[in-house]
């Protein structure tokens, strides 16, 4: 069979090819490597499975959540645990951004935040920039209601599908 | 200087500094480029405006609006023309072009869009390289000619998580600029077609010409896709092959190794890892640190 380092570095040469499906079969052992979204998956089916798995050199593609119609529970109950955090957990949607790219919360840096958290949006307001390759994003709400939490920094990379803000809808 | 008046150049005298054209003989109309158009779509509905804050701010106002793809907003002047990040971007009348141009596209998530930048930094170096132009493109897309600047592109997206809704691309470059119109912080690092050639523009010319190359490149990236014009990018590519300085959150060392699939810029780092780098400063004075 293979060894890690082998299939290591067929993960590499795929990864920078158009191949998007591999298949390596040997003496029972077989090998499937696919690429899927950017990302490099490696199964490795043996009697003796040993778990090779990598992700390479690629960007992170997270599902992208757009709603969330509850708060997940044990965030509450974490939050809830902390004296001094009370509104500010209580949340219905979630700004994710649209692409990969640097995340600012103001149109220049001289410039005044769109948005802070107790802030309350519309569908149309411009609640951050994501910018990349020199495309600048302008990011609106989508939703009508508050700003409860701002979960990234100013000049933060952000990943396609990552949450950036926070709202309670009114 | 004489023969220059002759063609209907004004031309004002400026004590201990030499001569400043005031008025070119082909100035921008948008009769002129009207008449000169020969795109299928891009520039048709045509605004000209006199002076304006900044050709994006209308085109915003009038992708609001709902005005259609292929809308070019030009003006003769900017008074607050901006470059990244509000940066300004010097915008005289005559002496340059500004315009910007309101795309629609179908089919296209928003995560690609930013590739539609490194599309509009293609179609202007070949508009230059047809004029015998050494030009490059500084990743994603500023122009470059003799390691000096000449034109910008500032891209703004309006967009929901699976759709575009509409996308403002505005260019600026240097036209009829002679050094002593370019601001003296950036006289060193700046250039214009005249400073390169050393022949007075047709700014309608350029336009139309311009406008054309970008109407082809943008079809040749919604028809085919990005490949064909990653092709043509890398073929322009600014200081491949060596080392610059990119500024995350730390400033590191990296080599320019070219661009990948999706557009990110392409660098190893000083043990020969790969990374692709889709929004960072990117220090190119690579010279100063080897």
């Amino acid at each position: 069979m293979l060894k890690v380092q082998e299939v290591r570095e067929l993960i590499k040469l795929i990864d920078e090819s158009s191949i998007s499906d591999f298949t390596f079969e040997s003496n029972g052992t077989k090998v499937t490597l696919k690429k899927e979204q950017g990302e490099v998956v490696s199964v490795n089916k043996t009697s003796n499975p040993q778990p090779v798995k990598e992700t390479v050199e690629t960007t992170p593609v997270k599902a992208a959540v757009q709603t969330q119609a509850e708060p997940k529970e044990e965030v509450k109950e974490e939050k809830a645990a902390e004296p001094a955090a009370t509104e500010s957990t209580d949340y219905d949607y979630e700004i994710v951004s649209p692409m990969v790219g640097t995340f600012y919360e103001s149109p220049s840096p001289d410039d005044d935040p769109y948005v802070k958290v107790g802030d309350s949006v519309d569908n149309n307001s411009v609640v951050c920039i994501v910018e990349a390759m020199k495309l600048f994003n302008e990011i609106e709400a989508e939703v009508k209601g508050e700003i409860v939490e701002m979960l990234v920094e100013n000049g933060e990379l952000v990943e396609y599908g990552q949450p950036l803000f926070r709202v309670k809808k009114k | 200087m004489n023969n220059l008046k002759k063609e209907g150049y004004v031309i004002e005298a400026v004590t201990n500094k030499g001569y400043r054209i005031i008025k070119a003989p082909d100035d921008l109309s948008a009769s002129t480029v009207q008449w000169d158009l020969h795109t299928n779509w891009l520039g048709q509905h045509l605004v000209f405006k006199e002076t304006v804050k900044s050709t994006q701010l209308v085109g915003h106002e009038l992708a609001r609006e709902n005005a259609d793809h292929g809308t070019v907003i030009v003006a003769r002047e900017q008074t607050e023309g901006r470059g990244r990040m509000s940066r300004y971007w010097d915008s005289k009348d005559g002496l340059g072009l500004w315009f910007s141009s309101i795309f629609r596209p179908e089919y296209l998530e928003p995560k690609r869009a930013s590739q539609l930048t490194l599309v509009a930094a293609v179609a202007i170096a070949d508009y230059l390289s047809k004029r015998d132009l050494d030009v490059k493109i500084k990743w994603p897309n500023d122009i470059f000619i003799n390691g000096k600047k000449l034109a910008g592109i500032l891209t703004e997206m309006q967009a929901e998580q699976d759709a575009v809704q509409y996308i403002v691309l505005g260019i600026g470059m240097n036209v009829n600029h002679q050094h002593d119109d370019l601001h003296e912080t950036v006289q060193h690092k700046a250039t214009s077609i005249y400073l390169e050639t050393n022949e007075i523009q047709n700014l309608n010319q350029v336009l139309t010409e311009i406008l054309k190359e970008l109407e082809n490149k943008y079809e040749i990236f919604m028809g085919v896709g990005f490949p064909v014009i990653k092709e043509m990018w890398e073929a322009y590519a600014y200081k491949i092959g060596e080392w610059i300085q990119v500024k995350t959150k730390d400033i590191w060392d990296a080599k320019v190794v070219g661009i990948h699939d999706d557009g990110a810029l392409k660098v190893i780092d000083h043990l020969g890892k790969q990374h692709h780098l889709y929004s960072a400063e990117i220090l190119w004075k690579g010279e100063e640190i080897e």
